[in-house]
């Protein structure tokens, strides 16, 4: 019954989408007239670029863009593949090589802009899992630099069915023309993408970096309002980066968030999970100037609402126990007053995402976690699972301390939390419970 | 070594070497994503409450049951070994690695003169297997002398037999290294006494607070410079009650 409803639903939910669409059929989101600056005649399968320079910029177009975080699983490079669990399905992530049949080898330069700017590919409308309302905002020349950089790509046999496990009726592509009426905003970046503007161009066009930091309404579109302000993804939570002083980046200098971003970790804030990824195969690769920028502009951007919490009183029973608990389990590497151990352990006290939506900080109880390793910080630090001798009470204990300690402040964690990640993560039950 | 068996070992370490760098690559690859930890790293508590798996004879459970509680009597410094949890210990020990000698030697042939030659007793038979025979061999032994079973005689007496099997003057049987059980079963109820209390004995971490040991604690740099005072540590175990 439950199950009738939901299909039902979401027919109405299709139709409605649909109709709407139909309607403005011409409409602004289908337009890729601003494409006809690329070639339309040679296909990428008969094309190499010999233009040494253009394909250098091309590539790291290619690395701000992250392409391969998604497109390149296990040794293949660009061959697709990887499966990416969305609330609608899962949904496999295309081989973007040069290869004729199973590839894009058949796309036209043309053909290429409209995918990656306007999410229109040779099998029908992208979803937009692949971040095209972001690299709409992409300019003419990067793309003509990544369409150089494709054709030395190695052509690689493998055919990828991208949708077939999406659930309908997300499993039909024509659907992404309503939702592209409704959220994609189709238009060229409108700042100066290599001066004033380098760092907002980095995070909304190639970094892509709102597709994580922000939430997400029931179609799976962004809230604009609500612009990396954190969003959940997958069992990650992808933190608040505004630049709210408490949860968010506001409280940390230029400096130390670049030298996060280039290295993984700058002693407080450490990557791990999907940022991990975006550091190693993304912004590792970037210039100290463009991190420098990122980080510059993500300072500027409007703070969240999120206030300021009251630290829990230091005398309540459930914070001494965390305190024990900090201390016999925690404190050899994430130091006694939470000060940490520079690249190896994150500091605790002052960390901010520390203090915001608890998510990551449980997982990471839950069944570890494991930094980024990079080119410059060898040594991705490494975090313990602790499902095997703490049951949620004593996470919850410890959880309540670290999070308000040191000058920290912030809400309590509830059950609640902390159980939906340990039955989620299939993390297991505390050895002993009493004996 | 000539020279055949050199150029055939230098062989099998470039071979060893090749294996060896192959394998380190594909683990640079990437770090293992799970941290959690491997079961066979995880720590193997008694877990069943007391039910006994080796120590299923009622006599032999009340005849090691009493000696170990005279090698650790219940008085004003705390409770008993068996209150304590000891035999839960013992019996949890017997069932496991410990209980069948997976760390010892145990092919023969045991020559004669072995255990002077080591300078220690060599058992062919496991740990297990020397309870169960002791235990019978001790309890044979009150009955024959005193005509009751060792759990129902007088301390004193209890304590004179395990005095006798300690020096050597009391011989349980032929086949039975007296001293050496003797020896084995002080060595188990000590540890039972001050393991942790996840394995079934030190229950309540008596033992700990009995000599002041703080438990599975992993830094004392919040008390390195408190030298000469007492610290009054909470004793903490591996997988705290709460």
């Amino acid at each position: 019954m439950a199950n009738y409803k939901k299909i039902s639903t979401r027919i109405l939910v299709l139709g409605a989408v649909v109709i709407v669409a139909v309607g403005f059929w011409a409409s602004r989101s289908s337009n890729t007239e601003r494409n006809a600056v690329a070639d339309d005649n040679v296909a990428l399968a008969d094309f190499r670029s010999t233009d040494i320079e253009a394909i250098q910029r091309g590539e790291y177009v290619m690395r701000t863009a992250d392409c391969a975080a998604c497109h390149t699983q296990g040794k293949n490079n660009m061959a697709g593949g990887y499966p990416l669990a969305t609330p609608f399905g899962t949904l496999v992530s295309s081989n973007i090589t040069p290869d004729r049949d199973t590839g894009i080898g058949q796309m036209t330069e043309r053909d290429f802009f409209n995918a990656v700017r306007n999410g229109q590919g040779s099998k029908g409308f992208l979803y937009p899992a692949m971040p095209y309302t972001a690299y709409a905002n992409l300019t003419d020349q990067d793309m003509h630099d990544l369409w150089a950089y494709m054709s030395t790509v190695t052509p690689v046999n493998h055919a990828i069915d991208e949708n077939s496990a999406m659930a309908f009726p997300y499993n039909i592509r024509l659907a992404m023309l309503g939702w592209n009426m409704l959220f994609f905003d189709n238009k060229a970046f409108d700042g100066d993408a290599d001066g004033a503007d380098r760092g907002r161009y980095l995070v909304d066009a190639g970094g892509h970096c709102s597709v994580c930091h922000s939430p997400r309404n029931a179609l799976g579109a962004e809230k604009s309002d609500h612009y990396l302000q954190g969003g959940q993804l997958g069992s990650w939570y992808a933190p608040d980066i505004t630049s709210n002083p408490h949860v968010g980046i506001g409280d940390v200098s230029v400096e130390d968030l670049a030298e996060y971003l280039g290295t993984g970790t700058n002693g407080q804030a450490t990557a791990a999970g999907p940022m991990a990824e975006a550091v190693e195969h993304s912004l590792q690769y970037m210039s100290e100037d463009d991190l420098m920028a990122i980080a510059s502009y993500l300072k500027s951007v409007p703070a969240s609402k999120t206030k300021a919490h009251t630290a829990l009183d230091a005398s309540l029973p459930s914070m001494k126990r965390g305190a024990l608990a900090y201390e016999v389990n925690c404190a050899a590497c994430h130091g006694v007053e939470g000060e940490g151990m520079g690249e190896l352990a994150p500091a605790l006290a002052g960390n901010h995402a520390l203090q915001g939506e608890p998510n990551n900080a449980i997982r990471a109880l839950m069944v570890g976690a494991r930094a980024a390793a990079t080119h410059t910080k060898l040594t991705g630090a490494g975090m313990p699972s602790f499902a095997w001798k703490m049951n949620d009470q004593q996470i919850k204990d410890v959880l309540d301390y670290v999070r308000n300690s040191w000058g920290n402040a912030a809400q309590p964690v509830t059950p609640e939390q902390i159980e939906r990640i340990r039955v989620g993560m299939q993390a297991r039950d505390k050895m002993i419970d009493g004996y | 070594m000539n020279r055949r068996e050199a150029l055939k070992s230098l062989s099998a370490l470039i071979a060893t070497g090749a294996v060896a760098a192959s394998a380190r690559a594909s683990e640079m690859q990437g770090y293992p994503s799970n941290l959690a930890v491997a079961d066979e790293f995880l720590p193997r508590p008694a877990m069943d409450g007391g039910k006994m798996h080796v120590l299923t004879d009622e006599t032999a459970l009340k005849t090691v049951t009493a000696v170990f509680d005279r090698l650790i009597p219940a008085d004003d410094l705390g409770p008993s070994a068996s209150e304590a949890g000891c035999i839960v210990f013992l019996d949890s020990q017997l069932a496991d690695r410990f209980g069948q000698g997976a760390q010892l030697y145990r092919e023969g042939p045991k020559l004669p003169g072995a255990d002077e030659l080591t300078q220690a007793p060599q058992f062919i038979a496991t740990p297990r297997e020397r309870y169960e025979t002791g235990l019978k061999a001790l309890e044979a032994y009150a009955q024959q002398t005193d005509g009751a079973a060792f759990a129902d005689l007088q301390p004193d007496r209890q304590d004179e037999i395990l005095q006798g099997m300690e020096e050597g003057s009391i011989s349980l049987a032929d086949d039975i290294n007296t001293k050496a059980f003797f020896e084995l079963m002080l060595q188990n109820v000590r540890e039972g006494y001050f393991s942790d209390p996840i394995y079934g004995g030190n229950k309540d971490m008596v033992g700990w607070k009995l000599i002041g040991f703080p438990g599975a604690r992993y830094d004392y740099r919040l008390y390195a410079d408190r030298v000469g005072q007492k610290l009054d540590l909470e004793s903490i175990s591996l997988i705290p009650l709460d």
